[in-house]
């Protein structure tokens, strides 16, 4: 097939190109950029914004060495993705081609990356509890398959080692690593991980490392979920890891800022919030086919950030994690209510006496720094808080089965409360304190 | 616009869903238009137009598209259809589930699993049949507005209406009861012009334009909702309009399922609108097998749900709102409660905002339009009582403040533009103490209660003094606090942790109807005004607190086990007795 060239690039910026006239491009088709004399292959790019009067490209790896001289040749098709089993085991970057300097694969079938939105009416409401062996999950915040959640975390936070954690535990069919803005140390952890744990065999990673094209940064998760998508079509589960989606974010701000749109807050685009749930979104169980659960990353300086604000409006809950530790109050599974009431009959009581508690302790421990919690209880709060941090929010260490996680709570408030001060039920009272 | 020639235009420019198009001729503000992309016909809507700096003779229009754009290229046909953005009124809404366009999602899953840009099918069944009794004859007066006549549509009888544009009108001719689809013609009515008109049992109205009361009139009647703190401290009325504001992660779902399950109404109309996908499935296949609390139907039947969720195209988000409201007002002129939960305000405050960025206007506050105060003022004036038709509409607006600040423009507007308001606080989620409406700050509302007005102020008044005395605590401990300001304090307590929060997955607990409320507040004014016997002997002050608390977690406990067992009416009454026995410090057995 013989492909239209033209050679009109009017504009070259940071990220993106722009050509004079119209040559005939549809929005979001791909054409590929040729060095002038040697009809070399430079990059691919795709059309974002299209006038009679000039068009304009995001360059997936980058601008730089582009000339007004460079050929562009059309493709006239939107970007696909590749897919095949040969693909698990395997590194791409964000446009999908092969990165770990391997054979390159001969793909069965190209995939739109368009995600279309699943119809509402072919989703199951999910009933499927993921057990990780982690208390302040499984008892506090059960995880859901097909849930979507992020872990939200200060930068420097062990958010990756939790990630990790959950990753090699959960009972999943095919693990996709969705990486953008990594360090390579990250990135090397994780495959690390993946193989020590031997997941690496059901696991595709999709690595955008920080310095990278940035253009490439941002289709990352599309081509991921993409693929992630025929997977869970074709009856697979699948577990997506993406991290860190600030990073991302940030590409999508520096993109946005290029293309001159009207910032709303603190230079994101206002369409911040329908880009990140356009990727969250693409969790699901699916009737008559598999499913897919995202468990993300989500660095922070403030929770009042757009970004971890936005996506906590999006996603089904947050782990929050501070100082090493899963923190209960700021942590929500909104699917726990779908899973925890045909577990142990003292699992949800005792989650809300014990979060309960936890919010008084924290009181008291505010009163205690001004030298106000001089009370009985008030010091009972305090060494329940302390006991509570130390064996409840650790997330890390060996993992704990929930009726050993619940046993391990009724024991917490044995050592700090009389009955009465729970706010348990006289029938669990009696059932569980002795 | 009446010529059989179809008006177009070719597209110039394309960004998102922006359009902009060349059109010689005549184009009308706010009509929807076809545009044409690899032979899908993609549904728009004109936004602005404007003269052709290159053509004299043409003009461009601004139009945004409701659907993805991508394989769209500069020439693509464009087709004026000359009416305005607009909902199908008729039978066979209720227990429909469609997109923010009133496409039907179960019809467009036989098609694929996912959306794909330019599917369409039709927005109610046209293959059903309905028993359709004529209430009109040969030769009778009707105006826009009246029946002319029925066809029942699950419990409620559906009126079949004149169009409400209509004027005087005369019946030419009717059929007899018979069963007929939305498609047949009913009934043909001329106009004073000598125009005849086909009435079909449905009919398309432009969702921008409000359907007319016939009697407005002040909401009066309070609205049994199940949720305590609702019904008792900031309720709301049919007809009633409440801004409903949190942090995420503060209960707002939540809350949102519990009334879609719990309030008493006609019909439950829900606008999904850039929310997650998951909790409208959630509502459509769950609540389907719970009883609807008036009738012991399916929930499912009082129901239709418009879902434009978060992934969806964001151009559709405007449009689903004003498209459930217009379902809403309907349904109010055939005399019917309605009850509208739109979930989220915010999210469509974000659609406008997004396109008013692309369209390049200079931003207000937080790069909202500047005219969002207005824009959300008008939307909730829609809601409303009618006395002519006996009907209400109720609505229910979530709003998601960036950051948990109610200090932005769209909660601001909000709580300008709406009788009640319900704010969720971070500190009660994290404490999860649910529902996390705070009594205390940001909560009102202008409807009277189930309880006077009186024990409504003396709740919030013994609220107010124990947070008060709380925070003395924290600051100086519990040492200096007085003996009785402890008891007042333990008194708060007691209120927030037995009728404030609430269980919202508890069989019992989760609904709390008029009557449970009335023995409830019995018990709670009981508490507030009678000072309690505590056998106070010699003991020192520290021990009596510590006594007293002890006294109150016990209260407390036997109280949450009454809230989570009492069913019979002699049951409920214990709760009034217990008190009465606590404040008298007699010992008592359960």
């Amino acid at each position: 097939m013989i492909r239209k060239e033209i050679n009109r690039i009017s504009e070259v910026g940071k990220a993106l190109i722009s050509v004079e006239g119209n040559p005939g491009v549809a929005l979001n088709h791909v054409v590929e950029l040729l060095e002038a004399g040697t009809n070399q292959s430079l990059s691919f790019a795709k059309a974002i914004n299209i006038t009679e009067d000039s068009t304009r490209f995001q360059v997936f790896n980058g601008t730089q060495g582009l000339s007004t001289q460079t050929k562009i040749r059309m493709h006239e098709v939107p970007l696909t993705a590749g897919f095949s089993y040969n693909m698990l085991g395997r590194s791409f970057d964000g446009i999908g081609d092969v990165a770990d300097g391997g054979p390159e694969i001969i793909f069965d079938k190209y995939v739109s990356t368009r995600l279309d939105t699943l119809n509402p009416t072919v989703r199951l409401v999910p009933k499927q509890p993921l057990w990780t062996g982690i208390p302040m999950i499984d008892v506090f915040n059960t995880l859901v398959k097909s849930q979507k959640i992020p872990i939200f975390a200060g930068p420097t936070e062990p958010y990756n080692r939790l990630l990790s954690q959950i990753a090699q535990g959960a009972q999943a069919d095919v693990i996709i690593f969705a990486g953008i803005g990594l360090k390579f140390d990250e990135y090397h952890y994780f495959k690390e991980q993946l193989s020590q744990s031997g997941n690496i065999d059901k696991t595709i990673m999709f690595t955008h490392l920080a310095g990278d094209s940035q253009i490439k940064g941002l289709m990352l998760p599309d081509v991921a979920l993409s693929v992630s998508r025929e997977f869970a079509d074709q009856g697979k589960d699948v577990l997506v890891l993406l991290t860190d989606m600030t990073n991302w974010s940030n590409i999508l701000r520096n993109v946005a800022n290029y293309q001159d749109q009207i910032p709303s807050l603190q230079g994101y685009p206002g369409s911040l919030y329908s880009e990140l749930a356009k990727r969250y979104e693409v969790a699901a169980d699916i009737e008559g086919a598999g499913s897919i659960t995202i468990i993300g990353a989500t660095t922070l300086e403030s929770l009042e950030d757009p970004v971890p604000d936005n996506t906590g409006y999006i996603t089904e809950g947050q782990f929050f994690l501070d100082n090493g530790k899963l923190k209960l109050a700021r942590s929500l599974s909104r699917l726990k209510q779908q899973v925890n009431d045909t577990t142990r009959d003292d699992h949800r009581p005792i989650m809300t006496a014990m979060a309960s508690l936890l919010a008084d302790a924290e009181k008291a421990y505010e009163a205690a720094e001004v030298g106000a919690a001089n009370d009985t209880f008030s010091q009972k709060l305090l060494r329940y808080r302390e006991d509570f941090i130390a064996n409840m929010e650790e997330p890390f260490g060996e993992p704990i089965e929930l009726e050993a996680a619940l046993d391990k709570c009724w024991d917490i408030l044995k050592r700090h409360f009389e009955p009465t001060e729970t706010g348990l039920s006289k029938k669990l009272i009696e059932q569980y304190w002795n | 616009m009446n010529n059989n020639t179809t008006r177009t235009g070719k597209l110039i420019s394309i960004q998102d869903s922006l359009v902009k198009a060349r059109f010689y001729g005549n184009v009308i503000m706010g009509e929807t238009a076809n545009v044409i992309v690899d032979g899908k016909s993609l549904q728009a809507e004109v936004l602005q137009i404007i003269p052709d700096p290159k053509h004299a003779d043409a003009g461009i229009v601004e139009m945004q598209v409701f659907e993805d754009l991508t394989g769209a290229q500069i020439g693509d046909q464009v087709e004026f259809t000359g009416k305005s953005l607009s909902v199908l009124l008729g039978p066979g809404l209720l227990t429909s589930i469609w997109d923010g366009l009133q496409n039907p999602l179960y019809k467009l899953g036989e098609q694929n699993a996912y959306l794909v840009p330019g599917m369409k099918a039709p927005a109610l069944d046209e293959e059903k049949l309905w028993e359709f009794t004529p209430s009109v004859a040969v030769g009778d007066k009707v105006n826009g507005g009246d029946a002319i006549g029925t066809v029942p549509e699950g419990r409620l009888t559906h009126s079949i209406l004149v169009p409400f544009n209509f004027g005087k009108c005369k019946v030419e001719s009717i059929i007899e009861k018979s069963q007929v689809n939305i498609t047949e013609t009913v009934a043909v009515i001329s106009d004073s012009q000598n125009t005849k008109h086909e009435l079909k049992l449905a009919f398309r109205w432009a969702v921008k334009s409000p359907i007319p009361f016939k009697d407005r009139a002040i909401p009066s009647k309070t609205i049994s909702t199940g949720v305590r703190v609702i019904d008792l401290l900031a309720p709301v009325s049919y007809g009633g309009t409440v801004g409903n504001p949190g942090p995420f992660g503060a209960g707002k779902t939540v809350l949102q399922h519990s009334l879609c399950k719990y309030a008493l109404a006609d019909i439950i109309i829900m606008a999904a609108c850039g929310e997650r996908a998951g909790e409208a499935v959630e509502v459509f296949k769950d609540f389907a097998e719970l009883e609807d609390p008036s009738t012991g139907d399916s929930l499912m039947n009082r129901m239709c749900i418009f879902g434009n969720t978060s992934s969806m195209p964001v151009a559709a988000r405007e449009a689903s709102v004003f498209i459930a409201l217009t379902v809403g007002e309907y349904y109010r002129y055939q005399g019917y409660n309605v009850v509208l939960l739109a979930d989220s305000t915010s999210r469509w405050a974000q659609a406008l905002r997004e396109r008013s960025g692309r369209q390049g206007d200079i931003p207000g506050p937080e790069a909202f339009p500047m005219d969002i105060p207005d824009q959300i003022k008008g939307m909730y004036q829609r809601a409303g009582a009618d006395q002519g038709t006996g009907g209400s509409l109720t609505f229910i607006g979530t709003v998601s403040p960036a950051g948990g600040n109610f200090q932005e423009p769209v909660t601001q507007a909000t709580m300008d533009a709406t009788g009640g308001f319900w704010g969720l606080s971070q500190d009660r989620a994290d404490a999860k103490k649910y529902p996390a409406i705070d009594p205390l700050s940001y909560t009102s509302s202008v409807y009277d209660s189930f309880i006077s007005w009186d024990d409504r102020n003396k709740m919030l008044q013994t609220l107010y003094e124990a947070n008060g005395i709380d925070q003395t605590i924290s600051t100086i401990g519990l040492k200096k606090v007085p003996v009785e300001k402890y008891v007042l304090y333990q008194k708060g307590l007691t209120i927030d942790f037995c009728v404030m929060q609430q269980n919202a997955f508890h069989k019992l607990d989760a609904c709390t109807r008029p009557e449970r409320l009335i023995v409830i507040n019995e018990a709670v004014q009981k508490l507030i005004d009678s000072t309690i016997n505590f056998a106070q002997d010699d003991k020192e002050d520290e021990e009596v607190k510590e006594m007293v608390k002890a006294k109150f977690d016990e209260l407390r406990q036997w109280w949450k086990d009454w809230n989570l067992s009492a069913q019979t009416i002699d049951e409920m009454a214990v709760l009034p007795q217990k008190v009465e026995q606590f404040i008298l410090q007699e010992e008592y057995t359960l």
